[in-house]
């Protein structure tokens, strides 16, 4: 069992934004979790990440619990996230930016007296080559295009070399030829580093693209969850938000 | 790559240029000044070691601490409480007088570290305060506001110029190894943490615990200018711990520029020399500094050193270009 959640939930003040959501997200997978604006899908994300703590229920990551873990321990064992607004660091170098990533997950940051430039040089650039932002190393992360910074992100949580890596609309606000090239990049990490992979996104061509799994979340609840084709035919999914469309 | 390399290695060596030329300078600086303006030097280099220590917190981690005087006192009234009342060994006060700085500094950023921005400068500010206020009414131990007098140090650094030089070599070192800090992967971590913390929490850096770290650090360097430079003055008051003194090294790094490592430096070169020079016709000092401030606030923004610093790149861009 890789990641599970059991009857999670979670309110602000009277608001059940997830609403007791048991889901197991199996090793190796993409998962996708969808749902109309305001379904709570980041508010699942926060609770597995830690950056909410769940009101009730529990969260399960290979057999541990987390529920109560703060982000930072969860980062070290394993789950990295990118943000719905994207989140990388305006004033450092894009290179630099990946550089953290490692620096932390290797656990070099107690180091003080080497020089932090001389640390996985070769790392750093096959992830940026990876990425496709190898040509903009020396530039700082304000300066990119937005579509390349939300790559970036993507770059500097795959330095941490997550286990579980959650991505919560990685091409919102993307063209389509480079929501093309960050989900065949998506695609390609999860193959390549045998990564897991859970995001949200709201294109749903792009969803039954690449997901082998898609879990449907409708105010705060879980409506349906199973292969592209299962979710295709769930009556209440097209009834609540395919529309009829699918 | 390898012209790349070269060339970094050139601006290596023309950096490393008007380091040496600077260190010349204040190798040879004593035969060339009187001795006020010696004593105006010791000081200007034990408060830069000040503010040093204050713009590791400030400008590297991005939080303004503002009872950083507290620790600069503490370090001050350790050596002179042991060198007066027990007769203890100057070399162990000193150190002695850094360990009571960290220490402190552990208990106080334990609590300071849970909060960022304006609650975090508060609450240092009221620390400050607090620890102001019982050296200044424990009257019994501390003196109190009559302070501390014949801090001697051992007879062959009476001489200023002795002094001088001690000084010197502490600044040197100390700076040095602040410098490999904020390059080292903990340099680089603060600086992410200043950038944006949440991203960097959530790449799995434990972010209170690397604050009271770095806490820590500059509290102890911090403790270190306070003793280096009490037996040269021969003499500690509760002054050194109030927020005013605490307010020094925030304009310094605003003056000179806190965002590079020599720009707090800088500031409180041009702080105390211009401090001991107006002094001889005006006692408005404050508002002659005030002005001063104001004016960098206002037309350069990255402070003197990164004003001049951004000249400097703008016209290396427009030789590279041609
Ligand atoms: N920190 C918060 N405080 C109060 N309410 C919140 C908070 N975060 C989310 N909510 C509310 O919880 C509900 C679910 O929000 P959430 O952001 O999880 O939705 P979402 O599925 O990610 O939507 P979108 O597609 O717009 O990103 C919304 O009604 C939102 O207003
Ligand atoms: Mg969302």
């Amino acid at each position: 069992m890789f990641l599970q959640t059991q009857g999670i939930t979670k309110e602000f003040g009277k608001l059940r934004a997830v609403n007791e959501v048991s889901l197991e997200i199996v090793k190796g997978d993409i998962h996708a979790i969808i749902g109309p604006n305001g379904a709570g899908k980041s508010t699942y994300f926060n609770l597995v990440t830690g950056y909410h703590r769940a009101t009730s229920g529990k969260v399960l990551f290979k057999g541990k619990e987390i529920t109560n873990l703060p982000a930072y321990s969860r980062c070290n064992l394993g789950i990295t996230r990118s943000f719905q607004i994207t989140s990388i660091y305006p004033k450092l170098t894009v290179y630099e930016s990946v550089l953290m990533g490692l620096l932390s997950h290797r656990k070099v940051t107690l180091n003080f007296f080497s020089s932090a430039k001389k640390f996985f040089k070769e790392e750093v650039w096959r992830t940026l080559e990876d990425v496709g932002l190898a040509d903009q190393a020396n530039t700082l992360g304000d300066s990119i295009s937005h579509g390349d910074k939300k790559r970036l992100e993507l770059a500097i949580t795959l330095g941490t070399e997550p286990e579980l890596l959650c991505l919560d609309e990685p091409t919102c606000g993307m063209s389509p030829e480079e929501t093309d090239i960050a989900m065949g990049l998506i695609k390609k990490f999860s193959e390549e580093r045998g990564l897991t992979i859970l995001f949200t996104e709201h294109d749903m061509s792009v969803v039954f693209g690449i997901a082998k799994r898609i879990s449907v979340l409708h105010q705060g609840t879980l409506i349906a969850d199973g292969t592209p084709q299962e979710v295709r035919a769930s009556k209440e999914v097209q009834k609540v938000y395919l529309g009829g469309s699918a | 790559m390898v012209i790349k390399q070269t060339e970094q290695k050139e601006s290596m060596l023309k950096r490393g240029w008007w380091l040496i030329l600077l260190i010349i300078i204040f190798l040879i600086a004593p035969a060339f000044l009187s001795e006020f303006y010696l004593t105006v030097l010791c000081e200007a280099l034990v408060m830069s070691l000040f503010a040093l220590s204050f713009n590791l917190l400030f400008g590297y981690m991005g939080q303004l601490s503002f009872g950083q005087a507290a620790f600069y006192g503490l370090g001050g009234y350790t050596v002179a409480m042991l060198i007066t009342k027990v007769q203890f060994n100057f070399w162990l006060s000193i150190i002695a007088g850094v360990l009571v700085a960290s220490v402190i500094g552990l208990i106080v950023g334990f609590f300071c570290v849970r909060l960022r921005g304006i609650y975090f400068a508060v609450l240092t500010l009221a620390f400050g305060q607090l620890i102001f206020s019982v050296v200044f009414k424990w009257h019994d131990f501390t003196g109190g506001d009559d302070g501390i007098q014949g801090v001697f140090p051992p007879e062959f650094l009476k001489s200023p110029t002795n002094y001088y030089y001690f000084l010197l070599i502490v600044f040197l070192l100390s700076a040095f190894v602040l410098w490999k800090i904020i390059h080292s992967p903990f340099g680089q971590t603060i600086i992410s943490m200043r950038e944006n913390s949440e991203r960097t929490e959530f790449l799995g850096i434990h972010i209170a615990k690397y604050q009271l770290i770095t806490f820590v650090i500059a509290a102890a360097f911090a403790g270190l200018a306070g003793a280096i430079w009490v037996p040269f003055y021969r003499s500690v008051a509760p002054s050194y711990l109030t927020w005013i003194k605490s307010g020094e090294p925030v304009m310094a790094a605003i003056l000179g520029g806190p965002g590079l490592f020599f720009g707090p430096v800088l500031g409180m070169f041009i702080m105390t020399f211009f401090h001991s020079w107006v002094l001889g016709f005006t006692i408005y000092w404050p508002v002659v500094m005030g002005a001063l401030i104001l004016a960098v606030i206002f037309f350069l923004p990255g402070g003197i050193l990164g004003f001049i610093q951004e000249k400097v790149n703008e016209r290396k861009e427009i030789r590279n270009r041609e």
